[in-house]
């Protein structure tokens, strides 16, 4: 079956002062329909602006993109448009994404309204479905974003991107601005959803237990490329790339009786202007060596479990 | 302050708090008679979601509140046998940033853009230096950016010119320029990267020691409490619910909002096809209910839940929880 989502050698790159950053380099990956990917890495490995460039929030610089098999890469006017219906994004914060000044069903109609497929009647029936599809009280219609927490604010931004029948939606950091007990709720949410409507997410999230919890494949990216990519359960289990270990062994543990034993890396994110051609993570690296400043190229080491390290066999 | 007093107390002693903010005309109850005591270089971990009152209770000590709006309405603060809300301001602001000092959430805000992160260090050294006290403030400073990881020689460089986990280090090095006794840590995290985040609390868990500070530790994040606290207070509409050893509260969690707190995070280790939240949102602080802060979210309340305020009971393990089912819950869930 063709999948939802595929892209191939995606770069991004921004202009900047001293020379191109590359936000985005070289990513290839698809998403199979109803499945989650899910996309972790530090602030600043472009995990964000490949969620973007992938609906055409930014224009990509090189390689394609594929939505159910159609390139997409470089449509414009009318069929960029119709394309974007099919993929939607929820953002992070829920305080900023929503317009201060519009009440919540208006903010929930809006993408209806644009489309203009819709009579009058038809937008205000789905308007109330949907508000009653994210589980937010019927009453609360003519309410503004500032009478809202932050959690049912979340549930107004998934309305509205769900407003269209999108097949793909990306999901950036949907969660992180929200309390535990709140953030359970609105993922709960988010996976039902995907299970009534066939939904297709890409999930991109700096927490690991919620991507653990949510995805099926996941990416983890760093400083613009991908570095690792397979199934959730095996990267949890058997992390190959020295930077997805350093990763998984960071996060704090709530098991009192089994700390987790740290691998504190040295250093923190290079630039990534004008980047090196080599293995971007070298530098933070305990198992780098001269082979390191050369390109790296991503391996298919076993079925599905893909590594971007030409040192993968000696450091496992 | 006579002697005996200051062995009988904790080092830092926390009673019956009470703060308020006053809002449109109403009445915020941000924190409603909490008790918290902390010995020295021992971390208390006070855990709780948005807007419980963390921030105000660790703002009530420095006595850093806004000047309108807020009022500390009663309740004493013990530093060492001192109260500190009878001082004089003249003699806190000898202790802030010099027996106390604080590291904020944010070090992208806490930093000011327009001065050198040296001099910002150099400052607070300056400060609080003793009559016939030679301490060279720069030296200090330049001292500080090494034991924090940063070399000397970006002193003259501004907070612009540093990645966030830099910037708090250097937020690290102002709150221990001076070896403080208490060090008020209010998410220090929060803002940062999984992996700047292990260094960072490694290094705030070797200067600790090194000094022996007592910490008080605000978070929301169960697995760094997990790591680094000793005591764990957790805090529900400015009320503490539980309060325990790391142990007793981790081992035998007994409040139902710790539970379902506990239980709403997605398990590591564990698949589980849906999370279990808690259903329901945090109270309006301006209209509490008049029984336990929780019930209106609790599964298990009854009528005697929402009748009066909860007293403190003794868990079987000996920790601290305010809840009246407590027993009955126990039963029913084995």
């Amino acid at each position: 079956m063709e999948p939802v989502i595929r892209v191939e050698h995606l770069k991004k790159y921004f202009a900047t002062p001293g020379g191109p950053l590359h936000a985005v380099d070289d990513v290839t990956f698809s998403i199979e329909a109803g499945k989650t990917l899910g996309v972790v890495g530090e602030s600043g490995c472009g995990k964000s602006t490949l969620g973007r460039t992938i609906i055409h929030l930014h224009e990509s610089t090189d390689g394609k993109i594929f939505l159910d098999g159609r390139d997409i890469t470089r449509l414009k006017g009318k069929e960029l448009r119709q394309a974007r219906e099919k993929m939607q994004i929820i953002f992070q914060d829920p305080y900023s994404s929503i317009d201060p000044r519009k009440t919540i069903s208006s903010t929930v109609m809006e993408p209806l309204k644009v489309s203009g497929r819709y009579s009058r009647k038809e937008i205000a029936d789905k308007t109330a479905e949907l508000m009653s599809l994210v589980g937010i009280d019927e009453r609360l219609r003519l309410a503004y974003p500032h009478e809202l927490d932050g959690g049912r604010r979340q549930r107004v931004g998934i309305a509205r991107a769900l407003a269209l029948d999108p097949k793909f939606v990306v999901c950036d950091e949907p969660v992180s601005a929200l309390d535990v007990s709140i953030q359970a709720q609105v993922l709960n949410l988010l996976k039902k959803l995907q299970q009534d409507k066939g939904l297709t997410y890409m999930f991109v999230t700096h927490d690991m237990s919620v991507v653990r919890h949510i995805s099926d494949d996941i990416c983890v990216m760093y400083l613009g490329q991908v570095v690792e990519k397979c199934p959730s359960k095996e990267l949890f289990a058997m992390p190959l790339h020295p930077y997805t270990k350093a990763l998984l062994s960071a996060i704090p543990s709530t098991d009192i009786d089994n700390p987790t034993k740290r691998e504190i890396l040295k250093g923190e994110l290079t630039s990534p202007i004008n980047p090196k051609p080599g293995c971007r993570f070298a530098a933070r690296c305990p198992f780098a060596t001269e082979a390191c400043e050369q390109p790296q190229v991503q391996e298919e080491v076993s079925p599905g479990h893909f590594v971007r390290c030409c040192r993968i066999r000696e450091v496992n | 302050m006579p002697d005996n007093n200051k062995t009988q107390l904790p080092f830092l002693d926390i009673k019956d708090l009470v703060v308020e903010y006053v809002s449109d005309g109403e009445i915020v109850h941000a924190v409603n008679g909490v008790d918290l005591h902390l010995e020295r270089g021992k971390t208390l971990g006070l855990v709780g979601e948005t807007g419980a009152g963390k921030t105000t209770i660790a703002k009530s000590i420095l006595r850093i509140l806004p000047d309108v709006g807020a009022k500390i309405c009663g309740g004493q603060v013990h530093l060492d046998g001192e109260n500190l809300l009878e001082l004089q301001e003249v003699d806190m602001r000898k202790i802030r940033g010099n027996k106390i000092s604080m590291i904020f959430q944010d070090p992208m805000t806490a930093l000011n853009p327009v001065q050198t992160v040296g001099d910002q260090i150099a400052e607070v050294v300056h400060l609080h230096l003793e009559h016939g006290d030679h301490t060279d403030p720069v030296a200090r400073a330049k001292e500080m950016l090494e034991i924090v990881g940063i070399p000397a020689e970006r002193y003259h460089e501004y907070p612009h010119q540093f990645s966030g986990g830099m910037k708090q280090r250097v937020v690290i090095a102002i709150a221990l320029a001076c070896n403080p006794d208490l060090l008020l840590a209010d998410e220090p995290t929060t803002a940062l990267d999984v992996t700047i985040q292990a260094q960072v609390l490694d290094l705030i868990g070797d200067l600790r020691k090194k000094y022996n500070t007592a910490m008080l530790l605000i978070t929301h994040d169960m697995g760094v409490v997990a790591q680094v606290c000793d005591d764990v207070a957790v805090i529900y509409a400015g009320t503490i619910l539980e309060y325990g050893t790391k142990r007793q509260v981790f081992k035998h969690p007994t409040h139902p909002y710790t539970i379902g707190l506990f239980g709403a995070i997605p398990d590591m280790n564990e698949d589980e096809e849906w999370l279990h939240p808690i259903d329901g949102l945090p109270p309006d602080p301006t209209n509490l209910p008049k029984g336990c802060a929780f019930s209106p979210r609790c599964p298990y309340a009854t009528d005697e839940c929402r009748k009066e305020p909860i007293k403190i009971y003794k868990t079987p393990d000996g920790h601290d929880c305010r809840c009246c089912r407590m027993g009955a819950i126990a039963k029913k869930e084995g």
